[in-house]
Protein backbone atom coordinates (compact mmCIF):
# COMPACT_ATOMS: atom_id res chain seq x y z
CA UNK A 1 0.00 0.00 0.00
CA UNK A 2 3.25 2.30 1.30
CA UNK A 3 4.26 2.03 -2.48
CA UNK A 4 1.06 3.20 -4.28
CA UNK A 5 1.40 6.70 -2.50
CA UNK A 6 2.31 9.98 -4.02
CA UNK A 7 5.86 10.76 -2.09
CA UNK A 8 5.25 14.38 -3.94
CA UNK A 9 8.09 15.90 -6.12
CA UNK A 10 10.34 18.61 -4.69
CA UNK A 11 8.65 21.96 -6.14
CA UNK A 12 5.12 20.35 -5.89
CA UNK A 13 2.77 20.70 -3.02
CA UNK A 14 3.34 18.47 0.42
CA UNK A 15 1.41 15.24 -0.21
CA UNK A 16 -0.54 13.67 2.28
CA UNK A 17 2.56 11.70 3.76
CA UNK A 18 4.76 11.06 6.51
CA UNK A 19 7.70 13.33 6.86
CA UNK A 20 10.78 14.24 9.19
CA UNK A 21 12.21 17.13 11.25
CA UNK A 22 15.61 18.41 9.16
CA UNK A 23 17.97 18.73 12.12
CA UNK A 24 21.80 19.44 11.54
CA UNK A 25 23.16 16.22 12.91
CA UNK A 26 21.52 14.50 9.99
CA UNK A 27 22.26 16.84 7.07
CA UNK A 28 25.16 14.32 5.77
CA UNK A 29 23.20 10.86 6.58
CA UNK A 30 19.67 12.61 4.25
CA UNK A 31 21.43 13.41 1.63
CA UNK A 32 23.29 9.91 1.22
CA UNK A 33 20.81 7.63 2.48
CA UNK A 34 17.95 9.80 0.89
CA UNK A 35 15.13 8.18 2.83
CA UNK A 36 11.66 8.24 1.48
CA UNK A 37 10.08 10.51 3.24
CA UNK A 38 6.93 12.41 2.19
CA UNK A 39 8.76 15.82 3.23
CA UNK A 40 11.09 17.43 5.12
CA UNK A 41 10.20 20.42 7.64
CA UNK A 42 12.65 23.11 8.66
CA UNK A 43 12.86 25.58 11.28
CA UNK A 44 12.70 28.79 9.61
CA UNK A 45 15.42 30.98 11.80
CA UNK A 46 17.68 28.08 11.45
CA UNK A 47 17.87 29.35 7.92
CA UNK A 48 17.87 32.98 7.82
CA UNK A 49 21.87 33.62 7.14
CA UNK A 50 23.02 34.46 3.87
CA UNK A 51 25.44 31.53 3.83
CA UNK A 52 26.93 28.67 5.98
CA UNK A 53 26.63 24.73 6.14
CA UNK A 54 23.10 24.97 7.58
CA UNK A 55 21.56 26.94 4.37
CA UNK A 56 23.74 24.81 1.83
CA UNK A 57 22.48 21.66 3.58
CA UNK A 58 18.67 22.95 2.85
CA UNK A 59 19.32 23.65 -0.63
CA UNK A 60 20.67 20.11 -1.25
CA UNK A 61 18.22 18.16 0.61
CA UNK A 62 15.36 20.72 -0.86
CA UNK A 63 16.40 19.33 -4.58
CA UNK A 64 15.35 16.13 -3.22
CA UNK A 65 12.13 16.74 -1.10
CA UNK A 66 9.28 18.72 -0.76
CA UNK A 67 9.85 21.36 2.11
CA UNK A 68 8.14 23.32 5.45
CA UNK A 69 9.24 26.13 6.87
CA UNK A 70 8.14 26.13 10.28
CA UNK A 71 8.88 29.24 12.33
CA UNK A 72 9.43 29.07 15.80
CA UNK A 73 10.01 33.11 16.49
CA UNK A 74 7.57 35.32 15.09
CA UNK A 75 5.27 35.16 18.31
CA UNK A 76 2.08 36.44 16.54
CA UNK A 77 0.15 36.65 19.59
CA UNK A 78 2.77 39.36 21.45
CA UNK A 79 0.64 42.57 22.11
CA UNK A 80 3.54 44.95 21.16
CA UNK A 81 2.62 44.01 17.71
CA UNK A 82 4.51 42.05 14.67
CA UNK A 83 8.62 41.47 14.52
CA UNK A 84 8.79 43.31 11.20
CA UNK A 85 12.70 42.53 11.23
CA UNK A 86 11.91 39.24 11.82
CA UNK A 87 8.90 38.78 9.52
CA UNK A 88 11.29 40.61 6.69
CA UNK A 89 13.87 37.28 7.56
CA UNK A 90 10.85 34.97 7.23
CA UNK A 91 10.01 36.40 3.72
CA UNK A 92 13.40 36.37 2.87
CA UNK A 93 13.91 32.58 3.72
CA UNK A 94 10.13 31.96 1.86
CA UNK A 95 11.46 33.70 -1.54
CA UNK A 96 14.92 31.65 -0.95
CA UNK A 97 13.89 28.16 -0.61
CA UNK A 98 10.16 28.09 -2.12
CA UNK A 99 8.73 25.93 1.13
CA UNK A 100 5.19 24.49 0.14
CA UNK A 101 4.29 25.48 3.38
CA UNK A 102 4.76 27.58 5.92
CA UNK A 103 3.57 27.77 9.42
CA UNK A 104 3.94 29.52 13.21
CA UNK A 105 3.00 29.16 16.67
CA UNK A 106 -0.48 30.61 18.50
CA UNK A 107 1.84 32.30 20.59
CA UNK A 108 3.48 34.97 21.97
CA UNK A 109 7.16 35.32 22.76
CA UNK A 110 8.11 39.02 23.51
CA UNK A 111 7.06 41.87 25.38
CA UNK A 112 8.70 44.91 26.24
CA UNK A 113 11.64 44.51 23.79
CA UNK A 114 12.63 41.48 25.92
CA UNK A 115 12.66 38.13 23.59
CA UNK A 116 11.59 34.47 25.95
CA UNK A 117 12.34 32.38 22.54
CA UNK A 118 9.86 30.03 23.88
CA UNK A 119 5.91 29.55 22.39
CA UNK A 120 4.71 31.26 25.35
CA UNK A 121 0.49 30.68 25.73
CA UNK A 122 -1.78 32.85 25.01
CA UNK A 123 -5.11 33.20 27.56
CA UNK A 124 -8.53 31.33 25.02
CA UNK A 125 -10.56 35.43 24.91
CA UNK A 126 -12.48 37.01 21.68
CA UNK A 127 -9.46 40.09 22.50
CA UNK A 128 -6.37 37.75 22.21
CA UNK A 129 -8.20 35.54 19.25
CA UNK A 130 -8.78 38.92 17.45
CA UNK A 131 -5.16 40.35 17.95
CA UNK A 132 -3.53 37.28 17.14
CA UNK A 133 -6.13 37.14 13.91
CA UNK A 134 -4.97 40.48 12.98
CA UNK A 135 -1.28 39.51 12.90
CA UNK A 136 -1.68 36.35 11.75
CA UNK A 137 -3.22 38.58 8.54
CA UNK A 138 -0.72 40.95 8.67
CA UNK A 139 2.09 38.23 8.21
CA UNK A 140 0.06 36.71 5.59
CA UNK A 141 0.10 39.76 3.88
CA UNK A 142 3.34 40.68 3.77
CA UNK A 143 4.57 37.06 2.83
CA UNK A 144 2.30 36.41 0.43
CA UNK A 145 1.15 33.14 1.47
CA UNK A 146 -1.49 31.51 3.76
CA UNK A 147 -0.05 30.47 7.31
CA UNK A 148 -0.89 27.23 9.19
CA UNK A 149 -1.22 28.26 13.04
CA UNK A 150 -0.46 25.24 15.26
CA UNK A 151 -1.58 24.98 18.63
CA UNK A 152 1.28 25.07 21.12
CA UNK A 153 1.87 22.93 24.80
CA UNK A 154 -0.04 24.85 27.64
CA UNK A 155 1.23 24.48 31.26
CA UNK A 156 -0.92 26.95 32.51
CA UNK A 157 -4.88 27.90 32.32
CA UNK A 158 -5.56 31.58 32.17
CA UNK A 159 -8.27 32.67 35.03
CA UNK A 160 -10.24 34.87 32.62
CA UNK A 161 -10.07 32.73 29.73
CA UNK A 162 -13.80 32.28 27.87
CA UNK A 163 -13.18 30.43 25.29
CA UNK A 164 -12.06 26.49 24.62
CA UNK A 165 -8.35 26.27 22.59
CA UNK A 166 -10.35 24.99 19.67
CA UNK A 167 -13.05 27.67 20.17
CA UNK A 168 -9.87 30.14 20.23
CA UNK A 169 -8.31 27.91 17.02
CA UNK A 170 -11.39 28.61 15.07
CA UNK A 171 -11.87 32.57 15.52
CA UNK A 172 -8.31 32.81 14.84
CA UNK A 173 -8.87 30.74 11.35
CA UNK A 174 -12.33 32.34 10.66
CA UNK A 175 -10.83 36.10 10.87
CA UNK A 176 -7.70 35.55 9.53
CA UNK A 177 -8.41 33.30 6.71
CA UNK A 178 -5.16 31.21 8.16
CA UNK A 179 -5.24 27.33 8.14
CA UNK A 180 -4.24 25.11 11.11
CA UNK A 181 -1.49 22.79 12.10
CA UNK A 182 -2.47 20.48 14.55
CA UNK A 183 -0.15 19.15 16.80
CA UNK A 184 -1.51 16.15 18.72
CA UNK A 185 1.03 15.68 20.76
CA UNK A 186 0.42 19.35 21.99
CA UNK A 187 -3.07 18.31 22.56
CA UNK A 188 -2.39 15.48 24.60
CA UNK A 189 -0.13 17.34 27.06
CA UNK A 190 -2.05 20.48 27.20
CA UNK A 191 -5.19 18.43 27.61
CA UNK A 192 -2.98 16.35 30.74
CA UNK A 193 -2.16 19.67 32.07
CA UNK A 194 -5.48 21.59 32.00
CA UNK A 195 -7.79 18.71 32.54
CA UNK A 196 -8.85 19.04 29.26
CA UNK A 197 -10.73 16.24 27.26
CA UNK A 198 -8.29 16.00 24.27
CA UNK A 199 -11.28 13.86 22.14
CA UNK A 200 -13.18 16.97 22.40
CA UNK A 201 -10.36 18.88 20.82
CA UNK A 202 -9.82 16.57 17.97
CA UNK A 203 -13.71 16.81 17.65
CA UNK A 204 -13.61 20.41 18.24
CA UNK A 205 -11.52 22.16 15.67
CA UNK A 206 -12.85 23.27 12.26
CA UNK A 207 -11.50 20.08 10.22
CA UNK A 208 -11.60 21.73 6.71
CA UNK A 209 -8.78 23.84 7.99
CA UNK A 210 -6.39 21.25 9.43
CA UNK A 211 -3.58 20.96 6.51
CA UNK A 212 -0.78 19.35 8.72
CA UNK A 213 -0.21 17.66 11.76
CA UNK A 214 2.46 17.11 14.42
CA UNK A 215 3.56 13.93 16.22
CA UNK A 216 6.63 14.26 19.23
CA UNK A 217 7.51 12.86 22.51
CA UNK A 218 6.76 14.24 25.75
CA UNK A 219 8.32 13.92 29.31
CA UNK A 220 6.64 13.85 32.37
CA UNK A 221 8.08 15.62 35.33
CA UNK A 222 5.85 15.38 38.63
CA UNK A 223 2.59 15.70 37.56
CA UNK A 224 3.24 17.72 34.57
CA UNK A 225 3.69 16.56 31.01
CA UNK A 226 6.62 18.74 29.23
CA UNK A 227 6.56 19.00 25.65
CA UNK A 228 10.36 18.30 25.11
CA UNK A 229 10.65 16.49 21.61
CA UNK A 230 12.87 14.02 23.15
CA UNK A 231 11.54 10.59 22.92
CA UNK A 232 9.62 8.24 20.60
CA UNK A 233 5.84 9.49 20.08
CA UNK A 234 3.41 7.71 23.15
CA UNK A 235 0.43 5.31 22.76
CA UNK A 236 -2.00 7.57 23.19
CA UNK A 237 -0.73 10.31 21.02
CA UNK A 238 -1.05 7.35 18.38
CA UNK A 239 -4.47 7.18 19.25
CA UNK A 240 -5.17 10.47 19.22
CA UNK A 241 -3.49 10.84 15.86
CA UNK A 242 -5.81 7.81 14.33
CA UNK A 243 -8.81 9.22 15.37
CA UNK A 244 -7.30 12.82 13.93
CA UNK A 245 -7.02 11.29 10.34
CA UNK A 246 -10.28 9.61 10.81
CA UNK A 247 -12.11 12.87 11.50
CA UNK A 248 -9.50 15.16 8.94
CA UNK A 249 -8.80 12.49 6.15
CA UNK A 250 -4.96 11.82 5.52
CA UNK A 251 -2.67 15.05 5.98
CA UNK A 252 1.06 15.59 5.77
CA UNK A 253 2.31 14.84 8.96
CA UNK A 254 5.94 15.62 10.73
CA UNK A 255 7.50 13.59 13.50
CA UNK A 256 9.36 16.13 15.39
CA UNK A 257 12.64 15.11 17.37
CA UNK A 258 14.46 18.03 18.25
CA UNK A 259 16.39 16.99 21.72
CA UNK A 260 18.38 14.00 22.68
CA UNK A 261 18.00 13.31 18.29
CA UNK A 262 18.51 10.01 17.35
CA UNK A 263 19.97 7.97 14.48
CA UNK A 264 17.76 9.33 11.15
CA UNK A 265 16.71 5.30 10.58
CA UNK A 266 15.20 5.78 14.48
CA UNK A 267 13.51 9.16 13.03
CA UNK A 268 12.39 7.70 9.99
CA UNK A 269 11.21 4.35 11.51
CA UNK A 270 8.87 6.72 13.58
CA UNK A 271 7.68 8.78 10.36
CA UNK A 272 6.93 5.16 9.25
CA UNK A 273 4.90 4.36 11.82
CA UNK A 274 2.98 7.49 10.70
CA UNK A 275 2.53 6.61 7.37
CA UNK A 276 1.19 2.92 8.44
CA UNK A 277 -1.37 5.09 9.71
CA UNK A 278 -1.97 7.38 6.81
CA UNK A 279 -2.16 4.28 4.38
CA UNK A 280 -4.59 2.50 6.63
CA UNK A 281 -6.62 5.71 5.74
CA UNK A 282 -5.88 5.90 2.31
CA UNK A 283 -7.18 2.27 2.09
CA UNK A 284 -10.51 2.94 3.51
CA UNK A 285 -10.80 6.01 1.04
CA UNK A 286 -9.98 4.23 -1.86
CA UNK B 1 -9.42 42.36 33.98
CA UNK B 2 -6.13 43.62 32.79
CA UNK B 3 -4.97 43.72 29.10
CA UNK B 4 -3.82 41.40 26.90
CA UNK B 5 -0.78 43.51 26.47
CA UNK B 6 -0.77 44.10 30.78
CA UNK B 7 -1.35 40.46 30.94
CA UNK B 8 1.95 39.56 29.11
CA UNK B 9 3.97 42.39 30.82
CA UNK B 10 3.16 40.71 33.88
CA UNK B 11 3.95 37.51 32.97
CA UNK B 12 7.28 38.94 31.71
CA UNK B 13 7.94 40.15 35.06
CA UNK B 14 7.04 37.03 36.49
CA UNK B 15 9.30 34.96 34.15
CA UNK B 16 12.24 37.12 35.50
CA UNK B 17 11.32 37.28 39.30
CA UNK B 18 9.61 34.30 40.68
CA UNK B 19 8.07 36.53 43.08
CA UNK B 20 5.79 38.85 40.81
CA UNK B 21 2.49 37.41 40.59
CA UNK B 22 0.16 36.65 37.32
CA UNK B 23 -3.26 35.23 36.82
CA UNK B 24 -2.15 32.09 35.81
CA UNK B 25 -3.40 28.05 37.02
CA UNK B 26 -1.59 26.62 38.12
CA UNK B 27 0.91 29.57 39.26
CA UNK B 28 4.01 27.01 40.01
CA UNK B 29 4.00 25.85 36.57
CA UNK B 30 5.54 29.48 35.34
CA UNK B 31 8.63 27.99 36.03
CA UNK B 32 8.73 25.37 33.53
CA UNK B 33 8.36 28.81 31.26
CA UNK B 34 10.72 30.52 32.92
CA UNK B 35 13.23 27.38 32.83
CA UNK B 36 12.79 26.99 28.89
CA UNK B 37 13.95 30.83 28.47
CA UNK B 38 16.94 30.33 30.38
CA UNK B 39 17.84 26.91 29.22
CA UNK B 40 17.35 28.24 25.47
CA UNK B 41 19.44 31.15 26.10
CA UNK B 42 22.32 29.68 27.71
CA UNK B 43 22.70 26.83 25.14
CA UNK B 44 22.69 29.30 22.51
CA UNK B 45 25.58 30.74 23.88
CA UNK B 46 27.25 27.48 24.20
CA UNK B 47 26.90 26.59 20.82
CA UNK B 48 28.83 30.19 20.24
CA UNK B 49 31.41 30.47 22.86
CA UNK B 50 32.52 26.50 23.42
CA UNK B 51 36.03 27.55 23.76
CA UNK B 52 35.11 30.11 26.64
CA UNK B 53 32.77 27.59 28.05
CA UNK B 54 35.92 24.70 27.85
CA UNK B 55 38.41 27.56 29.85
CA UNK B 56 36.29 28.50 32.65
CA UNK B 57 33.85 24.82 33.03
CA UNK B 58 30.49 24.29 33.13
CA UNK B 59 29.25 25.61 35.99
CA UNK B 60 30.90 29.24 36.19
CA UNK B 61 29.46 29.22 32.53
CA UNK B 62 26.00 29.02 33.91
CA UNK B 63 26.86 31.55 36.04
CA UNK B 64 28.24 33.98 33.40
CA UNK B 65 25.04 33.51 31.25
CA UNK B 66 22.56 34.15 33.97
CA UNK B 67 24.31 37.38 34.58
CA UNK B 68 24.98 38.18 30.90
CA UNK B 69 21.25 37.76 30.07
CA UNK B 70 20.00 40.05 33.17
CA UNK B 71 21.51 42.91 31.74
CA UNK B 72 21.33 41.67 28.04
CA UNK B 73 18.11 39.61 27.27
CA UNK B 74 17.37 38.15 24.09
CA UNK B 75 16.53 41.15 21.85
CA UNK B 76 15.48 38.75 18.65
CA UNK B 77 12.93 35.84 17.77
CA UNK B 78 16.41 34.31 16.65
CA UNK B 79 18.71 33.42 19.10
CA UNK B 80 21.54 33.04 16.96
CA UNK B 81 22.36 36.78 17.53
CA UNK B 82 22.18 36.29 22.09
CA UNK B 83 25.92 36.35 22.04
CA UNK B 84 26.69 39.53 20.65
CA UNK B 85 27.32 41.61 23.30
CA UNK B 86 29.23 38.67 25.34
CA UNK B 87 32.72 39.86 24.95
CA UNK B 88 31.88 43.93 25.97
CA UNK B 89 29.89 42.05 28.95
CA UNK B 90 33.10 39.88 30.28
CA UNK B 91 35.13 43.09 29.49
CA UNK B 92 33.20 44.52 32.52
CA UNK B 93 32.55 41.40 34.04
CA UNK B 94 35.72 39.96 34.62
CA UNK B 95 38.81 42.19 34.69
CA UNK B 96 42.38 41.56 35.70
CA UNK B 97 43.61 38.49 35.31
CA UNK B 98 40.51 36.98 33.20
CA UNK B 99 40.62 39.66 30.42
CA UNK B 100 41.78 37.39 27.95
CA UNK B 101 38.43 35.42 28.31
CA UNK B 102 36.69 38.48 26.61
CA UNK B 103 39.11 38.53 23.36
CA UNK B 104 38.50 34.79 23.60
CA UNK B 105 35.25 35.61 22.89
CA UNK B 106 35.43 38.12 20.53
CA UNK B 107 37.21 35.47 18.46
CA UNK B 108 34.35 32.94 18.73
CA UNK B 109 31.84 35.44 17.98
CA UNK B 110 33.72 36.41 14.74
CA UNK B 111 33.83 32.89 14.08
CA UNK B 112 30.12 32.63 14.60
CA UNK B 113 29.00 35.55 12.22
CA UNK B 114 31.98 33.95 10.04
CA UNK B 115 30.19 30.67 9.96
CA UNK B 116 26.63 32.14 8.29
CA UNK B 117 28.09 34.34 6.21
CA UNK B 118 27.80 34.34 2.64
CA UNK B 119 30.95 32.93 0.48
CA UNK B 120 31.77 35.80 -1.76
CA UNK B 121 33.33 34.61 -5.19
CA UNK B 122 37.25 34.92 -4.54
CA UNK B 123 39.45 35.95 -7.52
CA UNK B 124 43.19 33.82 -8.12
CA UNK B 125 46.77 35.47 -8.15
CA UNK B 126 46.24 35.39 -12.38
CA UNK B 127 44.42 38.49 -11.94
CA UNK B 128 47.58 40.41 -11.35
CA UNK B 129 49.00 39.64 -14.65
CA UNK B 130 46.60 41.72 -15.97
CA UNK B 131 47.15 44.83 -13.81
CA UNK B 132 50.32 46.51 -15.92
CA UNK B 133 53.22 47.32 -13.75
CA UNK B 134 53.48 50.39 -13.10
CA UNK B 135 49.66 50.35 -11.50
CA UNK B 136 50.72 47.52 -8.79
CA UNK B 137 52.01 50.67 -6.74
CA UNK B 138 47.67 51.73 -6.44
CA UNK B 139 46.29 48.84 -6.42
CA UNK B 140 43.25 48.89 -3.90
CA UNK B 141 42.36 44.83 -2.85
CA UNK B 142 38.77 44.11 -2.28
CA UNK B 143 38.84 41.59 0.57
CA UNK B 144 36.17 38.82 1.65
CA UNK B 145 33.45 40.56 3.46
CA UNK B 146 33.11 37.70 6.04
CA UNK B 147 36.92 38.06 6.90
CA UNK B 148 37.37 39.42 10.60
CA UNK B 149 40.63 41.07 12.11
CA UNK B 150 41.67 40.66 15.76
CA UNK B 151 44.44 41.84 17.42
CA UNK B 152 44.84 40.59 21.22
CA UNK B 153 47.09 41.02 24.37
CA UNK B 154 46.93 38.05 25.06
CA UNK B 155 47.60 34.52 23.43
CA UNK B 156 44.09 33.81 22.38
CA UNK B 157 44.62 31.99 19.06
CA UNK B 158 46.50 29.75 21.02
CA UNK B 159 43.90 29.29 23.57
CA UNK B 160 41.15 28.93 20.69
CA UNK B 161 43.72 26.22 19.14
CA UNK B 162 44.84 24.13 22.01
CA UNK B 163 41.14 24.10 23.27
CA UNK B 164 40.02 22.31 19.79
CA UNK B 165 40.72 18.95 21.88
CA UNK B 166 39.26 18.47 24.91
CA UNK B 167 40.27 18.36 28.04
CA UNK B 168 43.36 20.94 26.70
CA UNK B 169 45.75 22.40 29.79
CA UNK B 170 45.51 25.74 30.10
CA UNK B 171 47.66 28.38 28.01
CA UNK B 172 50.47 30.07 29.54
CA UNK B 173 49.48 33.50 29.47
CA UNK B 174 53.43 35.13 28.92
CA UNK B 175 53.08 34.17 25.58
CA UNK B 176 52.11 37.53 25.29
CA UNK B 177 49.91 39.07 22.06
CA UNK B 178 48.72 37.52 19.19
CA UNK B 179 47.39 38.81 16.18
CA UNK B 180 45.34 37.02 13.12
CA UNK B 181 42.01 36.47 11.28
CA UNK B 182 38.87 33.99 10.64
CA UNK B 183 37.68 34.11 7.41
CA UNK B 184 35.82 31.54 5.40
CA UNK B 185 37.90 28.70 3.68
CA UNK B 186 36.12 26.78 1.38
CA UNK B 187 32.45 27.51 2.98
CA UNK B 188 33.79 27.09 6.59
CA UNK B 189 35.27 29.51 9.03
CA UNK B 190 38.67 29.52 10.04
CA UNK B 191 40.74 30.76 12.40
CA UNK B 192 44.58 31.75 12.05
CA UNK B 193 47.03 33.32 14.14
CA UNK B 194 49.42 35.82 11.51
CA UNK B 195 52.65 37.02 12.00
CA UNK B 196 52.98 40.55 12.97
CA UNK B 197 53.92 41.91 9.37
CA UNK B 198 51.14 40.00 7.70
CA UNK B 199 48.70 40.59 9.95
CA UNK B 200 49.37 44.63 9.30
CA UNK B 201 49.89 44.24 5.66
CA UNK B 202 46.50 42.78 6.07
CA UNK B 203 45.54 45.50 7.85
CA UNK B 204 46.28 47.95 6.13
CA UNK B 205 44.61 46.95 2.32
CA UNK B 206 41.48 46.16 4.97
CA UNK B 207 41.62 49.67 5.63
CA UNK B 208 41.77 50.73 1.94
CA UNK B 209 45.53 51.46 1.40
CA UNK B 210 46.45 50.54 -1.59
CA UNK B 211 49.23 47.70 -2.23
CA UNK B 212 51.99 50.40 -2.40
CA UNK B 213 50.57 52.07 1.08
CA UNK B 214 50.19 49.01 2.68
CA UNK B 215 53.65 47.38 2.27
CA UNK B 216 54.80 50.42 3.39
CA UNK B 217 52.36 50.65 6.76
CA UNK B 218 53.56 46.95 7.57
CA UNK B 219 57.59 47.46 6.34
CA UNK B 220 57.15 45.10 4.02
CA UNK B 221 60.23 44.19 1.87
CA UNK B 222 59.61 43.32 -2.29
CA UNK B 223 61.06 39.72 -0.93
CA UNK B 224 58.06 39.17 1.28
CA UNK B 225 55.58 40.26 -1.02
CA UNK B 226 55.55 37.07 -2.88
CA UNK B 227 54.88 35.63 0.26
CA UNK B 228 52.26 37.62 1.72
CA UNK B 229 50.58 38.12 -1.44
CA UNK B 230 50.20 34.26 -2.24
CA UNK B 231 48.80 33.90 1.14
CA UNK B 232 46.22 36.25 0.39
CA UNK B 233 45.22 34.55 -3.16
CA UNK B 234 45.58 31.54 -1.58
CA UNK B 235 43.42 32.26 1.52
CA UNK B 236 40.43 33.10 -0.88
CA UNK B 237 40.54 36.38 0.77
CA UNK B 238 40.55 38.65 -2.25
CA UNK B 239 37.07 39.33 -4.03
CA UNK B 240 38.29 42.49 -6.42
CA UNK B 241 41.18 44.27 -7.17
CA UNK B 242 40.91 48.32 -8.41
CA UNK B 243 43.65 50.29 -9.59
CA UNK B 244 43.00 53.62 -7.47
CA UNK B 245 41.90 56.43 -9.11
CA UNK B 246 42.58 54.25 -12.69
CA UNK B 247 40.13 53.13 -15.49
CA UNK B 248 38.00 50.77 -15.77
CA UNK B 249 40.16 48.60 -17.36
CA UNK B 250 42.00 48.30 -14.06
CA UNK B 251 38.73 46.89 -12.31
CA UNK B 252 38.75 43.27 -11.86
CA UNK B 253 35.69 42.00 -9.64
CA UNK B 254 35.20 38.36 -9.01
CA UNK B 255 33.64 35.86 -11.62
Amino acid sequence: MAGLVNRGSPLGPIPACAGIGLRSVHHDALLAERPAVGFIEAHTENYFHAGGAAVRALERARSNYPLSLHGVGLGLGSADGVDHAHLERVRAAVRRFEPALVSEHACWGQAGGEYFNDLLPLPCTAEAAGLLARQVAEAQDFLGVQLLIENVSAYVAFEHATLTEWEFLGEVVARSGCALLLDVNNVYVSAQNLGLDACAYIAGVPAASVREIHLAGHVRNGNVLIDSHSSQVCDEVWELYRAAIARFGPLPTLVEWDNDIPALATLVAESTRAQRVLDERHGLAA
Amino acid sequence: MASLRDLQRSFAAALRDPGVACPVLPPANLSIYRNNAGIGFRAALERTFPVVRQRVGDEYFRQLAAHYRELFPSRSGDLFWVGRDFAAFLDEYLRGDYSWLADLARLEWSRAECSVAADAPAIGADALAGIPPGDLEHLVFGLQPALRLHSSSYPVFTVWETNQAENAPPVDQSLGAELGIVHLRDGLPEVRRLDPHLFSFLSALHQGQTLGRAMTTAGLEEESLTHALAFLFNSSLVSSLTVNGGTAEGLLPAQ
